[in-house]
């Protein structure tokens, strides 16, 4: 469902970027257009009043002030219709208070802040985009591989989301390799484990990648101390890192002899192996 | 190195970064101080690497995200676009960039003229052979038809019904917005601007010879000229923008067809926002100058004036002078090629 962006780094590392969807896009677009609705209105309303308002229609001073505030209202007015985006977009870097309110913004496709002349321009092409409801702009958006709307297209700007969606709520249910093998004998001699230890270990080591770094180092002294007190080996303090090294050689003795490392580990993780997924 | 230690050793790096990026916000780097700034440049190679060695480790997601956040933030402060204050960066676009970028477009601004000319022309000879086709471009409340004779006084009296000020206001709004509307619709390839310039050409034209068939020329332009000559000026100045959009998007050249709408579109809509201090004189003009008792010829005179003033600005201003450091760099290099 979630598009990304790449932004090529002169570091040379792709960046990643989500892309904003039209749902969040168009919702953020009722929110603003609600509000300009909404000044617009007020305004008019402040305009009636001075129109009619008898006390101001009294004297010849007060009619001058009211053409005056006439003038400084249909300014205002012609200032909301076509600058709300633009200021917003220009003060807030690329977010308005619709865009604020779904966390979205407006970037430049070589990454970085939006600048001054593609906010003009983006913002200038909204009334070819607003036509038909913002028909153009969906179409655009539709058609363009980074939903962009043709004002996105000429200012070469893209939309991108920067809510940071809970991915481990539903995550890939097929990603979680659980170990039910039967286990060989000469593993477990090996590494002196009970069948129950070495399940759970596995299963830990198999799942790790999709734990936080949080959740690891609470779980690692969980599973590996009694384990270690078990087997008579002395427990590291506070120190997951080393933690993991110890499971992972335990684990991997059943696969037989240590793989081969470009670089020797330091002294501190034992006789670690290598870690899995270089070559992946 | 295991993921694990990977994890372990980074992590008060990405912190430091994070926080770095979070006190500098989206905006800018002029918040950090020296030592700070150091170490932001410091610190983001190694985590934009950080960002592969996460996805070589596999990671979990949320790692993985986060120091693409980080790496995306501090890419964002580092490459960003130079920028400027805005009030000096707005004295320096008129002082010379613009004039300089409206001279760099003449063939568009040419083009627009002659098509406004097109149009305008082709009406006011139509109308003048035929009167009646008068009624397809001027307004009903305009009908100058009746038996009564009409003057320049006549014209005027109806601006001098509403105050000054706020029909100043509204002439201003009013016509900036078609400025804006020309160049937008640019992106139509062009098409929608010829629409917009040629929909007022040949208003223009209907109105001149259904005046003219009255024998009332003299009056009409002694009113339509002193705000008249820079508005249409700014119109045709706002449709070449438009037409600079829609041409980059039809005619790409050698680059991509995206690339050349960029280029176009940043050079053009440049092109339309310094239309905006015309219409402004204009709007000016015409709110509290053109309703005026001055004695027509000396408002014609006005107008043409005030004109000519702008070209001789757009012609002639910020010749010479190099404006950016790019121009000027490119410059010394044909120079050096030259010897």
């Amino acid at each position: 469902m979630d598009e990304f962006d790449i932004i090529e780094t002169p570091e040379n590392v792709d960046l990643q970027r989500r892309l904003a969807g039209i749902g969040s896009r168009f919702a953020a677009g009722l929110i603003d257009h609600l509000l300009i609705g909404l000044m617009l209105a007020a305004l008019i309303v402040v305009t009636l009043l001075f129109h009619v308002n008898p006390i101001v229609l009294g004297t010849d001073l007060a009619e001058q002030f009211g053409a005056v505030a006439v003038a400084v209202l249909t300014i205002l007015f012609f200032l909301i219709y076509w600058g709300y985006f633009f200021f917003f977009e220009l003060w807030m870097n690329g977010q308005t208070p619709g865009k604020k309110s779904l966390k979205i913004r407006v970037v430049r496709l070589e990454g970085g802040a939006i600048t001054f002349d593609s906010i003009a321009v983006r913002n200038l092409l909204r009334v070819v985009d607003v036509l038909g409801f913002y028909g153009v702009a969906g179409i655009a958006m539709f058609l363009t591989r980074k939903s962009q709307r043709l004002g996105d297209l000429a200012a070469g700007t893209v939309v991108i989301s920067e809510d940071v969606p809970d991915y481990a709520a539903n995550s890939d249910s097929k990603q979680k390799v659980l170990d039910d093998q039967p286990v060989c004998g000469a593993a477990l001699t090996a590494t002196r484990l009970t069948p129950q230890e070495y399940r759970l270990l596995h299963n830990y080591w198999l799942r790790r990648e999709q734990l936080t770094i949080e959740a690891r180092r609470r779980l690692l002294p969980q599973l590996m101390a009694p384990i270690l007190t078990r087997l008579g080996e002395s427990v590291p303090a506070d120190s997951p890192a080393v933690l993991e090294a110890r499971l992972e050689s335990l684990i991997l003795q059943r696969e037989g002899a240590p793989r081969e490392e470009a670089v020797p580990p330091p002294p501190t993780q034992g006789d670690a192996p290598q870690a899995e997924g270089e070559d992946a | 190195m295991t993921p694990a230690r990977f994890l372990d050793t980074r992590q008060e790096i990405w912190a430091r970064l994070e926080a770095l990026a979070a006190k500098a916000g989206k905006r800018t780097v002029r918040s950090l101080t020296d030592e700070e700034l150091h170490e932001l440049t410091r610190l983001y190679p190694a985590v934009a690497v950080d960002v592969a060695r996460a996805r070589m480790y596999k990671v979990d997601d949320a790692t993985q995200r986060r120091v693409n956040q980080i790496a995306i933030a501090a890419h964002g402060l580092l490459y960003r676009r130079k920028s400027s204050r805005s009030l000096p960066m707005v004295w320096r676009f008129f002082r010379h960039d613009y004039p300089r970028l409206f001279r760099r477009l003449w063939a568009f601004m040419t083009l627009a003229t002659v098509l406004f000319l097109v149009g305008m022309m082709g009406t006011y000879v139509a109308t003048r052979i035929v009167p009646s086709y008068a009624y397809l471009f001027v307004p009903q409340g305009l009908d100058v038809s009746g038996a009564r004779e009409v003057t320049s006084e006549d014209i005027s009296e109806r601006f001098r019904q509403m105050p000054n000020s706020p029909m100043a206001a509204r002439i201003m709004t009013n016509n900036i917005s078609v400025a804006f509307v020309a160049f937008a619709l640019g992106i139509t390839a062009g098409l929608g601007t010829c629409y917009v310039l040629l929909a007022n050409a040949m208003m223009l034209g209907g109105f001149a010879a259904h005046f003219a068939n009255h024998g009332l020329s003299y009056p009409l332009w002694s009113f339509l000229a002193p705000h008249g000559v820079l508005e249409i000026f700014a119109i045709l100045v706002s449709a070449a923008a438009g037409l600079r959009l829609g041409l980059s998007l039809a005619v790409p050249g050698s680059m991509t067809r995206g690339a050349s709408l960029r280029a176009g579109a940043r050079e053009a809509v440049l092109l339309v926002l310094g239309t905006i201090p015309m219409f402004l004189i204009a709007g000016f003009i015409e709110g509290f100058i053109t309703p005026s008792y001055i004695p027509g010829i000396a408002k014609i005179v006005l107008g043409v004036t005030v004109a000519s003033v702008v070209i001789v600005y757009l012609l002639f201003v910020g010749r010479g002078i190099r404006s950016s450091n790019l121009e000027s760099r490119n410059k010394s290099k044909t120079e050096e090629e030259a010897k």
